[in-house]
């Protein structure tokens, strides 16, 4: 246990850009631009005018309506976080167990008492658990910071911030429904995370390459054998990864009900889950004959990723 | 006794090449083993297999376990740096000497913090801003602060200026070495190897050319040096074999009577260097 940890904590020092300081500065964006919009509009209206008629109009909203427009503000909030830590566990992962046999610094670590399947466990869970939990904490004290930042504009505007936004709005259960979708997503993400330590543990170089080509080579040809069939969209494993991404657990975009936007889980193209933000949702998914074949594949691409490691030295 | 190292019958084939050909090796605790051969001989590929970091043809044991399955219970006894500056670049030398300690059971943070107050090394600093010999003294520092049994280097000081190299080993034996260890090198430096080793193994083709401790080597090899006109004679008793310096003629002798070398010319004892070579050559003609 002391040596996962202790493994863990080599990623996490090894990944600091990528895992501390990205969240910290999309953390940043936001606050800048909210600082922004401020500095503008009091530039133009020193008075004040128009965010008063806006604290206003929203007092006259009533509390249920002001609690549902910041549930979603804050689910809406996520979208770039969950969208940049893709990347970051993406482009991590791709390169986790490529990295040190490039620069040969995987002779060091293959001379400690830690097997390979160890090893293997500490780049997943940093992956599944490590990089979300940084991304979280960023999260909350970004929303922290920003609801400080917009009571003391309502105060300015003679408004009330407690009763106006503060104690309508439900900060716990965003946080909860957004930690749960990430979770979620890590899991439903396996496949790809198996995948990923497979190409890493495999590519002699350009790790990306070997990520990406497969695929598309495969529904290139796919798409051309079963254009000379019938063509359908979903059987095509471009069609089926695309699918797999739509169906995602995480909260991803919004779904327009009759004429008005709500957040939604992944992107609701398809009829397969339902995309309202629920944990039953949530739940359906990763209870889905869908997540099984994931879970799968998953272990197919990490038994791959084991096996390489364990052969692998610096050349 | 029993050995820390024994292979029987190890072989390595890269596709059609074979690295190691059918080795047998026993390497008994307490010594200090040089490994050496031209490059390209198979002295890696045999460490790697040593190691756990290759897979193999043939029986090998180190301390009694298999290294191609049990690697990670392996590095509890066994320590080794493959080559210099090897340490992970980005690292800080306290992460370094922190994730050591918790991996490690016999690691001493004190000892480390001990032999690095030797140094200009300090604890905030990256692996990536240290010299190359700093990287060394690095990585021999937590080498040494591991109570492990069996120690293998391989070329360990490549490429360091010879203060470097000099301290490498000298801290190596004062401070490292005692009868439970084991020490495995590899190095083309022999000149500055030969005299801490205990044991010589010589690796041409794949194959062992010569496995003798210090000491047979001492009683059964003999150098000798005699004027032009002695030569003949010398040739006449097989050496095995000769070069000219300054006008001498250098013979080199394998269990062959020394009073009948000694009325011929200068006897001394053969440098590793020239006993190397001499049977590198001998091996090919």
């Amino acid at each position: 246990m002391n040596r996962l940890l202790a493994l863990i904590k080599r990623e996490y020092w090894e990944n600091k850009g990528a895992l501390r300081t990205t969240p910290l500065v999309i953390g940043g964006i936001y606050i800048a631009f909210l600082l922004m919009s401020i500095f503008t509009t009091t530039h133009i209206d020193s008075d004040l005018y128009t965010f008063r008629e806006a604290v206003r109009i929203m007092g006259e909203q009533s509390p249920e309506h002001r609690g549902m427009i910041m549930y979603q503000v804050m689910l809406g909030s996520s979208v770039l976080f969950t969208v940049v830590m893709s990347f970051v566990i993406f482009f991590y992962l791709l390169g986790s167990l490529y990295d040190d046999r490039k620069d040969r610094s995987i002779l060091f670590w293959k001379s400690l008492p830690a097997s390979d399947t160890l090893t293997i466990a500490s780049k997943l869970i940093t992956a599944m658990v490590v990089a979300p939990l940084t991304f979280f904490v960023v999260m909350i004290l970004t929303h922290i910071i920003m609801s400080v930042i917009g009571s003391l504009m309502v105060l300015s505007a003679d408004g009330n911030p407690w009763t106006l936004f503060i104690s309508v709005s439900s900060p716990l259960k965003a946080w909860a429904m957004i930690a749960t979708s990430w979770l979620a997503q890590s899991i439903w993400a396996l496949p790809m995370y198996g995948w990923l330590l497979l190409v890493s543990a495999f590519a002699p170089r350009v790790p990306l390459l070997f990520a990406t080509l497969p695929p598309l080579i495969f529904a290139i040809l796919q798409t051309w054998i079963e254009f000379l069939r019938t063509f359908t969209l979903k059987n095509n494993i471009v069609g089926v990864i695309g699918n797999w991404m739509f169906n995602s657990p995480a909260i991803l975009t919004a779904e327009v009900h009759e004429g008005h936007g709500e957040i939604a889980l992944g992107v609701p193209l398809t009829k397969e889950f339902d995309h309202a933000v629920t944990l039953a949702n949530i739940l359906d998914r990763l209870f889905s004959l869908q997540m099984l074949a994931g879970l799968i594949i998953a272990a197919v691409f990490l038994t791959g990723a084991l096996w390489l490691r364990h052969r692998a030295t610096d050349n | 006794m029993t050995s820390i190292i024994s292979a029987r019958g190890l072989t390595k084939r890269y596709g059609r090449t074979v690295a190691v050909d059918h080795i047998d090796l026993d390497v008994p605790p307490g010594r200090i083993v040089g490994l050496i051969g031209p490059n390209g001989a198979g002295k890696t590929s045999a460490l790697k297999a040593i190691l756990g970091l290759a897979t193999f043809d043939g029986e090998l044991s180190v301390m009694g376990k298999d290294p191609s399955r049990e690697r990670a219970a392996l590095m509890e006894d066994v320590c080794f740096i493959a080559d210099v500056a090897v340490l992970p670049r980005w690292i800080r030398v306290w992460q370094l000497i922190d994730i050591t300690e918790q991996i490690h059971r016999g690691f001493s943070r004190e000892k480390c913090l001990e032999y690095l107050t030797h140094t200009k090394i300090t604890p905030d600093q990256k692996v990536k801003q240290l010299s190359k010999g700093m990287v060394a003294q690095l990585h021999l520092a937590l080498v040494m602060s591991i109570n492990a049994r069996l120690l293998v280097l391989d070329e360990p000081t490549l490429g360091l200026d010879i203060l470097y190299r000099k301290q490498f080993y000298t801290s190596l034996l004062n401070d490292y070495f005692d009868e439970q260890r084991t020490i495995l090198i590899t190095t083309h430096q022999v000149e500055e190897v030969e005299h801490i080793l205990t044991d010589l193994i010589f690796i041409q083709d794949g194959k062992i050319a010569l496995e003798a401790s210090m000491d047979e080597v001492e009683r059964r090899y003999v150098e000798l040096m005699v004027r032009p006109e002695m030569a003949e004679k010398a040739r006449g008793l097989k050496p095995m074999y000769e070069r000219e310096l300054f006008g001498r003629h250098i013979f080199l002798y394998d269990s062959t009577d020394r009073e009948q070398l000694a009325s011929l010319g200068e006897i001394h004892t053969p440098s590793v260097a020239d006993l190397f070579v001499a049977t590198m050559k001998g091996g090919q003609s």
